[in-house]
């Protein structure tokens, strides 16, 4: 009865609450609009299970980080109301008392959740629903996410939220507890899962259900639709785990909890600062030691001070307020320890984190920072506990004398508005520079940890203490503020984590203009080449945009500061309108300077450089394609000759590029017009032609124009285009300053310069933006079987270039082909380079102070038997040494002799397998950026800076090794071999460059090694991966590419051996011309299949033409010694094949495949390998089998397919350990 | 030094209570009673001089005599100066409970703009002896008495002598001799200071206040100098002791201002012109002059006002 009673009344009093309504109206739009606006890929229902379930999680992260509110207040009201003497007086037990409170709680949270739920159910069948994405209805996708997902967490959270609260009294505590959980889970929870790969801990610590998200990653569209998360395998025991947790605290609570008279200072309240109302509780735990006697009766005789009210006092009243509001928090248990645990741990975990597929990286302060620089707006971090933290503490400052009821004391002093609210923002100021003072020590921490000894203590001011501390202070300022307007604690926390989820989701809801984001700016970058770069300069723009926002922020909240007992609103506006007399000069500098910056900045972002959204980029596209794709066919001349002078002014940021085009009418009708695409907004200038001609097009917003011929262009006939370009960057955009031409690292690509003709390239790709555009629908790329594709040869064109490159003395400027000459001109240094033989129409000019490393590379004849002629056409078979040249960064040269070795491993193996290396020159340069692989051009590879900090172990994975023989293999693959614009291109070029580095990586560092790469690319399949795909033939993303194709040659190398799989290589090689149709992975397929033994031509079907998988298991296995002393091994095995579609359909193939069967000893403990008994291949069947073998020794595991070749996603029970039986 | 506080109204938005009706008053220096029944607005009041509180309508303006010149200060308007002259002690009031008394109290300083150090050591001292407080000035504020913590909250007020000293009914949480200690002291204060002393206890008014207002329901009902308001109620109040079960009957045949029980019997006290049937008359006190006015026994207050 008084149970009942406690719940009902508690329950009423919440429902009435208006923070309850607030969450529950947010959670309802939340889900009624998310599912309106999302647009979901590959034909998942928005109505699927999986989809409810990612926005179930979704929404249980908001109510976490929103919805301590009401099991804070259920828990402490009677305490914060200071109503407890009358309330635990009553006869009502603790159990009951407690436990009504915690179970009204519980259900006023299980149904703003539910709420969630509502506005699911009113987005897909109210008005105006997209019924087209919807599936049936299915009553068990909701139960089964509440019930599954949402409640455990509500259950889980709102039980550790309300043993916190309760305990300490406050019912903010409740709110730190969120904060807590939410690090905990999901923080910890990813980080121990995926960075630290401890798997099982990882997704026990999930609460929220993040795990299961990542993991539906893998899954197939058919399995989004209609798979249901259930309690099963390791999610049960997460739900059984934080239900324990729960009963736990709540346990705990009830042992702890004192129906009695508060006493302060026991340590739990302690944890979370101050205790409630201690102050005003009349407490009499202490003897009045001043009423022991000793009572000075005498006249009253006050000293009279003289005091004084002005500017040093102003000041002085500030650093008294900053100082015992810095003293309050950072007293508080959470105030400093969290952010500092954090970043010992950050500094300490550093070698398990710092490295990139599974090759540690070197700890340079550059490298450093990027884990402990994010964005303001970036949430996938651990340091978002700051902002976090900010909101609180924020909070704290604002509430401090209200909370502990000594404002009316504190608001009659003589003490300024802007006093109390600058003293009390230096002292959260102060407090977050403690916190960036811990980033420092984290960032030194960790390069102590990884052995790297060179701490550039002035790079970590300027990005901590300069621009990490600015973003903070902004976003400090900006709560406080919100804090002081609000006027309302808790309110006050639901505005402020608002704002800051409007911060980082702007850009999601279409709002991508840094003027309209608080404390926004276009990005940075450090590094070593660079510095900071021209990044530095509209950022100190924006920050003093958002600095006088702040400004005029703080003078607002001045104005509204509530300094009285009138909090309502009418009176503060009466106030604010009073006290503008004394703040109306700041006030107006304020608005002035936000104009001015303001205008200062839209001037650069919109006048000076268009500016463009996503959708008008989109937008932009879809125009050019409308008004010009129907010249895609038109006749056009081909360029065969590209001269060049390039002046790079570095310290400008600025090039002049005057160019020449050679171009001839290779086609059999006469040309009467000349298309340009160029850059769009930018243009080209002084185009002119050798013969006369006069502009019909010159559209330089969407970048196209057409200049008609007075006298066409016969077949045969050849003429010379002349132009000129500028680059400069005109002030800064919204994403900041062109980073081509820079300082030190300029990097020019051809994209820049003018393509004859219409760019197919730039059409809308996806299938919905298409549609949204009104274009004709077309498949992202070209289909396999798309023949007329194969007839485009644009990209496969060859030219020579000629190029004179002027840049800054000091610098070296570089361009393809050998160095004619260099000379000096005034401060200036030229370059004149020149190809010896034809190369693609995609190079690009470098000017660096580099640093570089010469190796040559004498070739041999080609290897004897090889009959195919010299496949590079327009080059002589050189037998001329070629030259290796590295240009680095001077501190970056850890990896330049791993480099020059792999160059030189690597120019020896393609030479002799596939055909000489055609150029005089290899070049590989470096230029500033984090990235880590290398990008190839012809003769000419750059890699940016990231790839230098990678630091392999002696004796481990070289992947700089690796990826450099890759690249190089791209100038076979790629380079000159360049396949048809099609599906499963990407196999021709990547597969192929991957597949010889392994080669080369087998033949230098040997076969163990090899084994070590194959491992680590190996972990990428077990990321949650969707099995659904097409055949790699028709391969169509990364994954297949670099991946999936490389192990396919490898277990086809396994099966017929590796010449044969290189001669289908080299056959396609061989067929090669840059001439139409141009090669496709149909026809790397009929290769192989010539390469490969009709016995195995299944293999190369299963491999290649279709997306198969493979269930091998060994289920029984028995060995016993025979009378000869032999033993006898007796394999019970059952064997499965599937393929599975694009949509995720599996079909069941009967196999009767070759597979291997391994025997193997048992492993002795100073044996590192185990002793290979038998293995050789067998027939096996659909079903089970079983297989007797006689081994020479004692045998100690056997199996099916132990080397794993063939594709099977649970490859752990391949081979079993064997059974002993009795001798015989 | 005078607060003049004229024509003083406030209406509390939620329950559309009026707190305070056209308050008119004129408070001299010296120690000054306001005197009232909960809930009468004396709170309002007092908040909306200590500049905590609008009034809706009305002026109230501080003048501040000083030997060369003097001048007023808006007291509604100019927040600011008011509180450099400001002492003020609330009726209910927190404290941190994690500071100690000195260091809180050093905070106060500075906030009341004595900034140097060494002023402020000799003012903090001073005050924490005054206060009694000086040997328990280490400890941290959570473990104060409400005794204790009521005497900070004067040291805090006293802080930077103030001209204008308001306290809220302050000798609630106080003990017999603390109480009289204190009133000595805003006394003492009132020499040169107005003390203004809000309170429903007639016995803190009669005993030090110069002059006095008595107010209900947010109207002064009657101001006056507690000793002339007796000497006023002269043969006016009168006494009888009664069964309890005939109050009905003697509240309808006569004017009564006040009930006591006293072992069992009821004494009455009514307030006449002429002496009733069977009453005595009896000299009266403070309290009477409270109960009378509450009653309605004064004629229009504007008559009774001080010229």
């Amino acid at each position: 009865m008084k149970f009942t009673e406690i719940f009902r009344f508690e329950f009423r009093y919440q429902w009435r609450h208006t923070s309850t309504w607030l969450l529950f109206g947010l959670f309802l739009l939340f889900g009624f609009l998310i599912l309106r606006m999302v647009t979901l890929p590959d034909g998942t229902y928005l109505n699927a299970p999986g989809t409810i379930a990612f926005f179930t999680v979704f929404g249980s992260v908001i109510w976490v980080v929103i919805g301590g509110v009401v099991a804070g207040d259920a828990a402490t009201r009677d305490r914060q109301t200071r109503m407890h003497p009358l309330m635990y007086t009553t006869p009502v037990s603790k159990l009951t008392y407690l436990g009504a409170r915690f179970l009204a709680a519980l259900a006023v949270n299980a149904l703003i959740l539910l709420s969630l739920f509502a506005g699911c159910l009113l987005s897909f069948y109210g008005p105006g629903a997209k019924t087209q994405f919807m599936g049936p209805f299915r009553l068990a996708s909701y139960f089964t996410n509440y019930g599954f997902l949402a409640l455990p967490t509500v259950v889980a959270t709102t039980a550790i939220q309300f043993t916190v609260a309760a305990l300490s009294g406050r019912a903010i505590a409740s709110y730190v507890a969120s904060i807590l959980i939410l690090i905990f889970s999901q923080f910890g929870g990813t980080t121990v899962h995926y960075a630290l790969e401890w798997k099982v801990l990882g997704s026990l610590m999930d609460l929220l259900g993040t795990s299961i998200v990542v993991e539906m990653e893998g899954w197939t569209p058919i399995d989004k639709n209609t798979r249901l998360i259930l309690l099963e395998g390791p999610w049960l025991w997460n739900r059984l785990l934080w239900f324990g947790l729960a009963a736990g605290a709540l346990a705990f609570t009830y042992f702890r909890f004192r129906l009695g008279h508060v006493i302060p200072n026991t340590p739990w309240t302690r944890i979370f600062s101050r205790r409630s109302n201690p102050g005003r509780s009349p407490v009499l735990t202490s003897p009045d030691a001043s009423d022991q006697g000793n009572r000075d009766t005498s006249p009253i005789n006050l000293p009279n001070r003289f005091r004084q009210f002005g500017i040093t006092t102003d000041v002085r009243q500030t650093l008294a307020i900053a100082r015992t509001s810095f003293g309050m928090i950072a007293r508080s248990r959470g105030g400093l320890t969290l952010v500092a645990l954090l970043a010992i741990g950050t500094g300490l975990f550093a070698p398990e984190y710092m490295e990139w597929l599974g090759v540690p990286l070197l700890a340079r302060t550059e490298e450093v920072l990027r884990t402990l620089t994010p964005a303001l707006s970036s949430f996938k971090t651990q340091w978002i506990i700051i902002p976090f933290l900010t909101i609180f503490y924020a909070g704290e400052l604002v509430w401090r004398e209200r909370e502990a009821g000594l404002n009316e004391l504190s608001d009659t002093t003589p003490v300024r508005e802007w006093v109390l609210l600058l003293g009390k923002f230096l002292g959260l100021s102060l407090v977050i520079i403690t916190w960036v003072t811990f980033l420092m020590g984290a960032g030194i921490i960790n390069q102590l940890v990884m052995k790297y000894h060179h701490f550039e203590i002035g790079v970590y001011l300027k990005a901590l203490f300069g621009i990490q501390l600015t973003n903070y202070l902004l976003f400090a300022l900006l709560v406080y503020a919100i804090h002081i307007l609000v006027n309302q604690k808790y309110i006050g926390h639901m505005v402020a984590i608002g704002v800051y989820g409007y911060i980082l989701f702007a850009s999601m809801i279409g709002l991508e203009h840094n003027i309209l984001i608080y404390a926004s700016d276009p990005g940075w970058s450090y590094s070593d080449m660079l510095g900071f770069g021209p990044t530095i300069t509209p950022w100190l723009w924006f920050k003093f945009y958002w600095v006088s926002w702040a400004f005029l922020l703080a003078v607002i909240a001045t104005l509204f500061w509530v300094r009285s007992k009138e909090g309502g609103l009418h009176a503060r506006f009466q106030r604010a309108k009073h006290r503008f007399a004394a703040y109306r000069p700041a006030f107006w500098m304020a608005v002035v300077l936000v104009a001015g910056s303001g205008g200062f900045i839209f001037y650069n972002t919109n006048v000076l450089n268009a500016y463009l959204n996503q959708a008008d980029r989109l937008l932009m596209r879809a125009k050019y394609e409308r008004r010009y794709g129907s010249y895609w066919n038109a006749p056009r001349p081909v360029l065969v000759r590209t001269r060049l002078q390039v002046e790079l002014y570095p310290d400008e940021q600025k090039a002049e590029i005057a160019g020449t085009y050679q171009l001839v009418n290779r086609g059999k009708v006469a040309i009467d017009s000349i298309h340009l695409s160029t850059i769009p907004q930018d243009g080209i200038a002084a185009v002119s032609f050798n013969r006369p001609a006069f502009p019909m097009v010159l559209d330089d917003e969407l970048g196209y124009r057409i200049y008609s011929l007075k006298n066409p262009l016969q077949p045969g006939d050849s003429l010379q285009m002349h132009f000129k370009m500028h680059i400069e960057p005109r002030g800064f955009s919204n994403t900041g300053v062109d980073a081509s031409v820079v300082a030190n690292g300029s990097h020019l690509t051809s994209d820049w310069m003018p393509v004859i003709g219409y760019q197919d390239d730039r059409r809308l790709r996806d299938v919905r933006d298409r549609s949204t555009h009104g274009l004709a629908p077309r498949t992202e790329r070209p289909s396999l079987y798309d023949v007329a594709a194969r007839n485009d040869t644009r990209h496969a064109e060859q030219i020579d270039l000629e190029a004179i490159v002027g840049t800054t003395r000091g610098q070296i400027g570089v361009a393809p082909g050998a160095l004619r000459r260099t000379w000096t001109k005034g401060d200036r240094q030229y370059f004149h380079y020149a190809t010896n033989a034809p190369i693609h129409n995609d190079y690009a000019f470098f000017s660096a102070r580099y640093a570089v490393r010469e190796a040559h590379w004498i070739p041999h004849s080609p290897r004897s038997g090889q009959t195919f002629p010299n496949p590079l056409p327009g080059s002589q078979p050189t037998v001329k040494p070629v030259t290796i040249q590295i240009y680095y960064h001077p501190d970056h040269d850890a990896n330049v002799e791993r480099m020059v070795k792999s160059a030189q491993a690597s120019l020896a193996y393609y030479s002799r397998e596939f055909g000489l290396y055609p150029y005089s020159h290899f070049r590989v340069l470096e230029r500033p950026g984090p990235g880590r692989g290398m990008h190839a051009e012809p003769m000419t590879i750059d890699y940016q800076e990231g790839y230098s900090l990678m630091n392999p172990r002696p004796a481990g994975l070289d992947l700089p090794y690796h990826i450099m023989a890759h690249e190089v293999a791209h100038q076979w693959w790629g380079l000159f071999l360049s396949p048809a614009a099609v599906e499963g291109a990407g196999v021709l070029v990547e597969s192929l460059a991957t597949y010889s580095a392994m080669q080369v990586v087998e033949e230098t560092l040997g076969y163990e090694h090899l084994l070590r790469y194959l491992s680590q690319m190996r972990l990428e399949y077990e990321v949650p991966r969707s099995r659904a795909a097409p055949p790699l033939l028709r391969a169509n993303n990364q994954f297949m590419n670099y991946r999936k194709g490389p192990f396919a040659l490898y277990v086809l190398r396994k099966y017929i051996g590796k010449d044969r799989v290189n001669d289908a290589l080299r056959r396609m090689l061989r067929d090669y011309t840059p001439n139409p149709p141009l090669p496709t992975t149909l026809d790397f397929y009929r290769e192989l299949q010539t390469v490969t033994p009709d016995s195995l031509h299944v293999m190369v079907h299963d491999l290649f033409a279709a997306n198969t998988f493979w269930e091998l298991e060994t289920q029984r296995a028995t060995a016993k010694q025979l009378k000869e002393g032999t033993w006898q091994v007796i394999l019970e095995l059952e064997a499965r094949k599937m393929t599975v579609d694009s949509i995720g359909m599996e079909t069941n193939v009967l196999m009767k495949d070759w597979i291997e069967i391994g025997v193997y000893a048992p492993t002795a403990k100073d044996q590192p390998s185990e002793k290979v008994l038998y293995l050789r291949k067998h027939r096996i069947s659909t079903g089970k089998q079983t297989i007797i073998l006689t081994v020479p020794e004692k045998p100690g595991r056997a199996g099916l397919d132990p080397n794993h070749l063939l594709i099977d996603l649970n490859p752990g029970n391949n081979t079993k350990k064997l059974k002993m039986e009795g001798v015989l | 030094m005078t607060l003049k506080i004229t024509n003083i109204s406030k209406t509390y938005s939620t329950g559309a209570v009026q707190a305070l009706k056209n308050v008119t008053l004129t408070i001299p220096h010296g120690l000054y009673g306001l005197l009232g029944p909960n809930g009468a607005g004396k709170s309002t009041l007092m908040r909306i001089l200590a500049t905590l509180q609008e009034p809706d309508e009305g002026t109230i303006s501080l003048e501040v005599s000083s030997p060369d010149s003097g001048h007023v200060i808006d007291v509604v308007n100019q927040k600011d100066e008011v509180r450099q002259t400001l002492g003020y002690l609330p009726q209910e009031f927190g404290l941190y409970p994690k500071v100690s008394a000195e260091s809180l109290l050093d905070h106060f300083a500075i906030l009341k703009g004595i900034t140097t150090r060494r002023s402020r050591q000799v003012v903090v001292e001073a005050l924490l002896r005054q206060t009694n407080l000086w040997d328990v000035r280490k400890q941290k504020l959570g473990g104060y008495s409400g005794g204790m913590r009521q005497r900070f909250g004067v040291a805090v007020a006293l802080l930077g002598n103030p001209k204008l000293m308001i306290v809220d009914e302050p000798t609630a949480g106080l003990d017999p001799a603390e109480r009289v200690r204190f009133l000595n002291l805003l006394s003492e204060l009132g020499e040169n200071s107005v003390v203004l002393l809000s309170t429903h206890i007639v016995e803190d008014v009669s005993e030090l206040c110069t002059r006095m207002a008595i107010i209900n329901k947010g109207e002064i009902i009657h101001e006056a100098e507690p000793l002339k308001a007796i000497e006023g109620l002269k043969g006016k109040i009168w006494r009888k002791i009664i069964e309890k079960s005939l109050l009905p009957q003697v509240e309808l045949e006569h004017k009564i201002i006040s009930t006591k029980l006293l072992g069992g019997s009821t004494v009455v006290h009514v307030y006449s012109g002429e002496e009733p049937v069977g009453f005595e008359s009896v000299p009266p006190d403070l309290e009477d002059v409270y109960f009378s006015a509450m009653a309605g026994h004064y004629p229009q207050r504007a008559g009774l006002q001080p010229k």
